[in-house]
């Protein structure tokens, strides 16, 4: 009890001070003349990165990277892309401006899940074989912690807040809840069977586990995070087969996951947590992402990536990518103003 | 005393290994899963061709490389084929979907068969390209058999690869041969 009084002391400290610092970096980085956003795909047969310019959803870039690239993040405000190199153990940053790979770090032995805080300053980075979650200054990219979590460690969410991470412990059936700033688990609760990605809901205070084996979406409620240290399982939404990837679209108010198993999509209304659309013609669908009224679904299967009309689900276009494309991660990102 | 301790760490990795060897349904895989699709065009109608493929225990008709597939519950999804090979070894495979309109089935082996892949997955489907001719593709989508890092060369992603490949192009070409033959 101490301890979580402790732990809760120290997040309503830090809480304000994180975020006026976080509306400050995007207050500089706001203005209205923003370039437009960018896909970094990765892809784990071409052991390269797709950079596709989302403003005529055309690619404009392929970045060679380390062996067998699967998860990526975007540290936006530092202009910088970070994607795990699993069979070289490595994490390549790619510089968003000029679209090279700028450091190679090593990262444990099967760094895979990948993603940056809000403000961009911290990389969160599974480490598959040694069951740990380490972080990293993307600034200096130096290594700052390494956290030990369940087995098999896959996706990550950042809570805005900047200090609490969860993580999918696939191989455990939970999702763990680390207290960044004590560098330990503060809390667990078991899944469905098999989670491993991950999305957090932020306005909702949610977050959503996706059971590759039980087919289903656990529903977790994150708004006692701080008081009680604990995430609470509220619902269970079924969805396709092997369920990888989810997006929230349509100013929050729909749920895109891809089922890898069945080609399809499931588009799920956030608010009653019921499935309201299946959509086809995909091809072993992994990394999903939004982007203002556009869906972008990976097909690892397919070496594409489909753009979907987010409020009909319709597929506008489909853009050719590297070989065994994944795009783990929140793959979109906006370079800063200059 | 460093020797020691490296010696009593590798004895008590070696041992989990060995452990989650035996109860490795489902645990850790490789980290990157691989693909293999082939695709045969046979001179005959997709009907015909169908029918010679599509019942789930029907593969030992079929496939040069397999001597039995009986299966628990026919085309039902969740059906169970046993298999066994013709040099010898086995792989039990359960039907997950199958689209008679499509023509289409997939299913999910269990780990630990007769191939070198984990949480390995395969779709087959027939398609006409021609009032008399017509495309069979299959895929799978797997794993390599060894789940840690620096696998043996016989466990390794391309030894994955190479074994799903010769599986399918040899199935298909004798599906071809099958099917083209009358």
């Amino acid at each position: 009890m101490g301890r979580l009084n402790a732990v809760s002391r120290q997040f309503s400290t830090i809480v304000p001070w994180r975020a006026a610092f976080v509306a400050l970096v995007l207050g500089v980085v706001a203005p209205s003349l923003r370039a437009a956003p960018f896909a970094y795909i990765t892809n784990q047969g071409s052991h390269d990165v797709s950079v596709i310019d989302l403003a005529t959803d055309s690619v404009v870039g392929t970045v060679a990277v380390g062996r067998g690239p699967a998860g990526v993040a975007v540290a936006a405000s530092q202009a910088k892309v970070f994607v795990t190199n699993p069979d070289s153990k490595s994490i390549s940053v790619i510089d968003m401006r000029s679209r090279r790979v700028v450091d190679t770090l090593s990262a444990g032995d099967g760094p895979l899940g990948i993603a940056a805080s809000d403000d961009g300053l911290r990389v969160y980075v599974s480490d598959w074989y040694r069951h740990r979650v380490l972080v990293f200054d993307s600034r200096v990219h130096h290594p700052l912690m390494s956290i030990a979590v369940g087995r098999a460690p896959a996706g990550l969410a950042v809570h805005e807040s900047g200090d609490a991470v969860f993580v999918a412990e696939r191989d455990d059936d939970s999702v763990a809840v680390i207290d960044v700033n004590s560098q330990r688990v503060l809390s667990r609760a078991t899944v469905g069977a098999r989670p491993f990605a991950l999305l957090y809901d932020a306005p909702r205070q949610r977050l959503y586990a996706l059971n590759v084996q039980s087919n289903d979406v656990s529903v977790l409620d994150a708004r006692d995070l701080f008081r009680t240290g604990r995430l609470e399982v509220i619902g269970t939404v079924p969805v396709g087969k092997a369920p990888y990837g989810a997006a929230l679209a349509q100013g929050g108010t729909l749920i895109y996951v891809t089922n890898q198993h069945d080609d399809t999509v499931s588009v799920i209304d956030a608010g009653t947590l019921k499935v309201v659309r299946t959509l086809t013609g995909f091809g072993y669908p992994e990394g999903i992402a939004a982007h203002g009224d556009r869906i972008y679904v990976v097909n690892w299967m397919n070496d594409n990536l489909s753009v979907l009309d987010a409020a009909s689900g319709q597929t506008i276009k489909t853009i050719a990518t590297g070989q065994n494309s994944r795009g783990f991660g929140a793959f979109i990102g906006d370079l800063p103003a200059p | 005393m460093l020797r020691r301790t490296m010696g009593a760490r590798v004895a008590r990795c070696t041992a989990w290994m060995l452990l989650c060897g035996l109860v490795s349904v489902g645990h850790a895989h490789g980290p990157t899963r691989q693909k293999v699709t082939e695709k045969i065009t046979i001179n005959a109608p997709a009907e015909a061709v169908w029918a010679r493929v599509k019942n789930f225990d029907a593969l030992k008709d079929w496939h040069p490389a397999v001597a039995e597939s009986p299966a628990t519950a026919g085309n039902t999804e969740g059906s169970v084929r046993s298999l066994k090979l013709q040099g010898g070894g086995t792989l039990q495979e359960t039907l997950e979907s199958f689209d008679e309109a499509k023509m289409k089935f997939s299913y999910r082996a269990k780990d630990g068969g007769a191939l070198p892949v984990t949480n390995y997955t395969s779709t087959l489907q027939v398609s006409p390209t021609g009032p008399k001719e017509s495309t069979v593709e299959w895929r799978g989508a797997f794993y390599r058999g060894y789940p840690n890092n620096d696998p043996p060369p016989d466990q390794n992603d391309e030894a994955a690869v190479n074994a799903v490949t010769g599986v399918y192009k040899s199935g298909l070409e004798n599906l071809k041969k099958l099917a083209e033959s009358r």
